[in-house]
């Protein structure tokens, strides 16, 4: 980056003619010739003359009595006053006079330059010698007393009759030359008083050159941040890249702003550009005089294109050409609004106003500090998009709305009136006209009058919900931090300027410090200046650096928590200092985000993943500790809701900073287990609860889903398989396995549990026990959820398909039957099946019962139940050997349970001999003619 | 062609019959096949109000009917065989009824559920 310091003879001339450049500067200001320094120097002086002309009566004032006391310095007729009260009456008037006469000379003098006054003064001591004296006898003719304040000396002072000046001075003459006055002090304060009038002279000469004087210009002086932003575009400190897109982006509008002139813009601007690029800098005219054959209509300006010496040719030209094809396209950009986001103090304020000042626009800002309701603001919108004002600056204007997302609320009442107007505007163009329900006039005028202006929209936080609509519309510019060393040439620049000394170390520090926030930087700088404090390199965190407030992101917190900040030049005697800093700097960065719920449970989720050298898993202990302590302490104010005890959250962090944070990034994902937890907490509860609801009182008031969930899910599915049952048909089966199967029915109808087709879903677990892949029966609330692990194989035995079947369809005839069964036959349930309990000791009886087998306890209900099939098959043969029949008619009883029921319900409707069957929307009737013959035979 | 039809009551006196016709099938149970004689069919009540609806009870079904006067009203005949020698086989038709109207079901059945146990 260069500054053009112009050379000490232009400032001469510039301050020569300096109402002539003033009027010049105006219209110069996109000269990038043009440095900005001269008028700020020329505008001081102007400011130090007129402080000048203040400051004479002042120095005046001060100094008068001073002169007054010389004048007549060992007569002490010092006071007026005391003069007077000692006068007697008949010479009062005369007295008044002289002090009169005095004043009058005073102010005489003053008029003088300083250096006239000092010869008058020794002109006055001469002419004073012969009026004043110690004995009243050495005055000749009428003389007065006259007491000295402080001394107690009296002398006696010769009225003078005559009233001329020479009379008047030699009052205090006369004293000297008494000899008893001693001329040495008398020349002392002559000499004091020339030496304090000299230093107020050279202090107000002095403050010509330099900006900042002690008092008086506190008022005036200006922010640096003001006086040395950028006003050209090569002074830009952000991202070149950035700065260019943007540009090109105002320079799209040119065609539909200021006409279609541009056309033409390829050869002359580009010869002129390359001219520009390699030859020195005062090139005025030459520029001018491109400039103006394009710009015609607006031909005050002298010149408007910027000037990138630092750039490459071909870049430029590569720019140039896209523009003009863009150009060609005689309407304004594709996307009509720009978006600059970023960092606080990365310039994009300066951005926007500069380059838009760039390509011929006025600025209006609309600023966080104004009315940003949406009437308001399409206010002005439309004020800047139709009006255009007939005074001088008859620039186009170009709106820049800086802080857009800066208040929620309001911020998305401008942000609501561009998109309207944007959108309003497309529709338009696609030909749909489409009918306003009839508005004010106004709209009907905006709807009229698209968006013609360029609108910038300024935003710290790209991602704030506000602009979501916006940043879809918009073109989107991300500043990205200037490096550190270009910030610090920066500001040592400025430094030199301001004659302020400081070390780049410092000034890099500063930077770094502020994350490039250049502005606060300035600040800070010029807040040192003025305490003429220097910046201390050590701890500059300690100084005040003016931030502006932002809060991190959760990412970047987590981020910082895991990464250890960069300590480029760290030294061994500050690295306690380094770390108290970064103490302070988590733990107001943690508090001031505040979600600690969030904050902690990214590091929860995201502390495993980093590979942090653990070796005795020491570290991971000690943070999961952290973690740990910050769970009791949350739930902790979550239950007593003492809310100070969030203080206690920040400093929590800092251990795992500690422990785990390292230099390479950490890829940070965003917690959601927890988040899945919970929504699959809820859901299986549900289920849990509505099947709760669906078992009959009886039976469910015993059970608590809680304890069944802890307790008895696993013991239930064991039950509920039980090994032995096979898909056989009914008549088949054993009168030990009918009751099994009866039993098992039971079971599951009065826990109102069954078998549904469920579409399986990909779970690992459960997809290698079932063989069936697209749709499997599984339990209808599915209990084997609640049992089912990641990582945990149960050892239930599932129930084969065919067998399953079964069961469903037993289930639903059972269900059937209790619900258009009597009540007798509900009345009779209990005893078979009554809790999972009843059934396991039963079917541990049975097993008792059986002698092959030893008793079993009740909980190994699956062993049990394996040892059956032996006796089972042991049983059967013996048994068939009695006889086949009785087995079947045994059976048979055994199941004509439910068919009696089922007998006895259908008994009424078999009484009934006839039915009717009714024949639903159609008849057979066919009409036909029928001979009398046909009846007869 | 003239028929004579030979009507042994009066004039006044001859029976009034009435059709009951049905939107559907009236079947026997399983249990019952084959021996159809001196079944219930159902029941048939005559609301007494002016319209005249009636209802029929068939198994569990109660269809709502009413009545309607045919256009052209129906004899109810028997054919009787004579046998006589004088003029050989003879057929003689015998009036039985005098169908002037019909009672037409003609709305879905309404299920009756018996819930008693």
């Amino acid at each position: 980056m260069e500054f053009d310091i112009p050379l000490p003879e232009e400032l001469e001339l510039l301050e020569a003619n300096s109402h002539f450049f003033e009027e010049e500067e105006d219209d110069d200001y996109l000269n990038f010739e043009e440095p900005p320094y001269p008028y700020l120097i020329d505008s001081h002086e102007e400011k130090e003359d007129e402080r000048m002309a203040q400051k004479n009566p002042d120095i005046g004032q001060s100094e008068s009595p001073d002169i007054n006391g010389c004048k007549r310095p060992r007569s002490l007729i010092s006071d007026p006053i005391v003069n007077l009260d000692e006068v007697s009456p008949a010479s009062e008037k005369r007295s008044k006079i002289d002090k009169n006469r005095v004043e009058i000379e005073d102010e005489d003098w003053l008029r003088f330059s300083p250096v006239k006054e000092v010869v008058h003064e020794v002109e006055e001591v001469m002419l004073q010698e012969t009026i004043l004296s110690r004995y009243a006898s050495e005055i000749d003719g009428e003389c007065v007393p006259i007491t000295a304040p402080d001394g107690g000396e009296r002398v006696y002072a010769k009225f003078c009759r005559a009233l001329g000046d020479e009379e008047v001075k030699k009052l205090d003459v006369k004293a000297k030359s008494d000899g008893l006055i001693k001329d040495s002090i008398n020349v002392l304060l002559q000499q004091s008083e020339k030496e304090a009038f000299n230093k107020v002279l050279q202090t107000s000469l002095e403050d010509l050159n330099e900006n900042i004087s002690a008092e008086t210009s506190v008022v005036h002086e200006k922010l640096w941040v003001e006086k040395y932003s950028p006003s050209s575009f090569t002074e830009l400190l952000s991202d070149e890249q950035t700065n260019r897109e943007v540009l090109l982006w105002l320079k799209q509008w040119d065609a539909s702003v200021f006409g279609s002139e541009i056309k033409s813009t390829t050869e002359e601007v580009l010869s002129a550009l390359k001219r520009h690029s390699t030859t020195s800098h005062h090139q005025k005219s030459d520029s001018a005089f491109t400039r103006k054959k394009q710009f015609n209509r607006w031909n005050k300006e002298s010149s408007g294109y910027p000037k990138n010496s630092d750039v490459s040719n071909s870049n430029i030209t590569d720019k140039i050409d896209l523009w003009n094809k863009k150009s060609k396209l005689t309407g304004p950009p594709e996307q009509k609004i720009l978006l600059l986001c970023g960092a606080p103090g990365l310039g994009k304020t300066t951005l926007a106003h500069v380059a838009a000042k760039h390509c011929g626009y006025r600025v209006v800002e609309i600023n966080a500090s104004d009315e940003r309701s949406a009437s308001a603001i399409e206010t002005r919108i439309l004020d800047v998009v139709q009006m255009n004002s007939v005074t001088a600056d008859s620039r186009p204007k170009c709106l820049v709305i800086d802080e857009i997302d800066g208040a929620l609320g309001d911020g998305k009442g401008a942000v609501d009136v561009i998109l309207k107007m944007v959108l309003a505007e497309r529709k338009q163009a696609t030909g749909k006209e489409n009918i306003v329900t009839g508005k004010t006039s106004s709209k009907k005028e905006r709807r009229t009058a698209p968006l013609s202006r360029p609108v910038i929209c300024i935003c710290n936080d790209l991602y704030a919900p506000a602009l979501r609509p916006l940043r879809q519309i918009a073109k989107v510019h991300i500043f990205v931090q200037p490096t550190v060393s270009r910030v610090v040439n920066r500001l040592k620049y400025i430094c030199n300027m301001e004659g302020m000394k400081t070390r780049s170390f410092g000034l890099s520090a500063l930077a770094e410090y502020t994350e490039c926030d250049i502005r606060s930087c300035l600040n800070t700088l010029q807040f040192l200046n003025k305490k003429n404090e220097t910046l201390n390199v050590i701890d500059i965190g300690s100084q005040v650096v003016g931030r502006k407030d932002m809060s991190k992101s959760l990412f970047d917190i987590w981020k910082e928590i895991f990464t250890t900040r960069k300590m480029k030049r760290e030294r061994s005697n500050d690295a306690s200092s380094s770390e108290a800093k970064n103490f302070d700097f988590l733990h107001t960065l943690v508090s001031s985000r505040g979600d600690y719920d969030f904050i902690f449970d990214g590091i929860h989720e995201n502390i495993l993943q980093l590979h942090y050298h653990d070796p005795v898993m020491d570290k991971t202990v000690s943070c999961l500790d952290s973690l740990g302590t910050s769970d009791l302490l949350h739930r902790y104010i979550m239950r007593t809701q003492q809310m100070p005890l969030y203080v206690y959250f920040p400093s929590l962090v800092i251990p795992i900073h500690r422990r785990v944070a390292q230099i390479q990034k950490p890829t940070i994902e965003w917690p959601k287990s927890y988040y899945r937890c919970r929504t699959l907490l809820v859901e299986k509860q549900e289920s849990l609860r509505s099947w709760h609801h669906k078992i009959p009182p009886y039976i469910g008031r015993h059970l608590s889903i809680k304890s069944f969930v802890e307790d008895s899910v696993s013991p239930l599915l064991h039950i509920l398989a039980p090994p032995t049952l096979r898909p056989v048909a009914s008549h088949l089966l054993s009168d030990r396995q009918k009751e099994q199967l009866a039993g098992l029915v039971m079971l599951m109808c009065s826990y109102s549990l069954t078998y549904k087709n469920k579409i399986q879903k990909s779970d690992p677990a459960l997809s290698n026990l079932r063989e069936d892949a697209v749709s499997v029966l599984a339990l209808d609330p599915h209990l084997f959820d609640f049992i089912s692990f990641k990582g945990h194989q149960f050892k239930h035995h599932v129930l084969t398909l065919a067998m399953k079947q079964v069961l469903v369809h037993e289930v639903e005839k059972q269900k059937i039957l209790q619900a258009s069964g009597g009540r007798s036959e509900i009345l009779n349930k209990p005893e078979i099946k009554k809790t999972n309990q009843d059934l396991a000791r039963k079917t541990s009886n049975e097993s008792q019962r059986n002698p092959f087998t030893p008793k079993p306890p009740p909980v190994t209900v699956g062993i049990a139940t394996t040892s059956k099939p032996n006796t089972s098959e042991v049983k059967k043969p013996s048994r068939s050997a009695i006889n086949f029949f009785d087995r079947f008619r045994k059976s048979r009883k055994d199941y004509e349970d439910p068919e009696d029921v089922q007998k006895r319900a259908t008994a009424k409707r078999d009484s009934r001999p006839l039915l009717f069957k009714f024949n639903e929307g159609f008849t057979n009737a066919v009409k036909r003619p029928v001979r009398m013959r046909e009846f007869l035979l | 062609m003239e028929i004579r039809v030979k009507c042994r009551c009066g004039e006044d006196e001859c029976s009034e019959w009435t059709i009951v016709e049905l939107q559907g099938v009236v079947e026997t149970q399983a249990s019952f096949q084959g021996s159809i004689q001196n079944l219930e069919i159902g029941r048939l009540c005559h609301t007494d109000s002016s319209q005249g609806t009636y209802t029929f009870t068939v198994g569990y079904h109660e269809l709502v009917g009413s009545k309607v006067t045919l256009k052209k009203p129906l004899l109810v005949l028997k054919k009787l065989q004579l046998d006589e020698q004088v003029s050989g086989k003879a057929t003689e038709l015998e009036v039985v009824g005098i169908i002037r109207t019909k009672i037409l079901f003609k709305t879905r059945p309404k299920p009756l559920i018996s819930g008693t146990n």
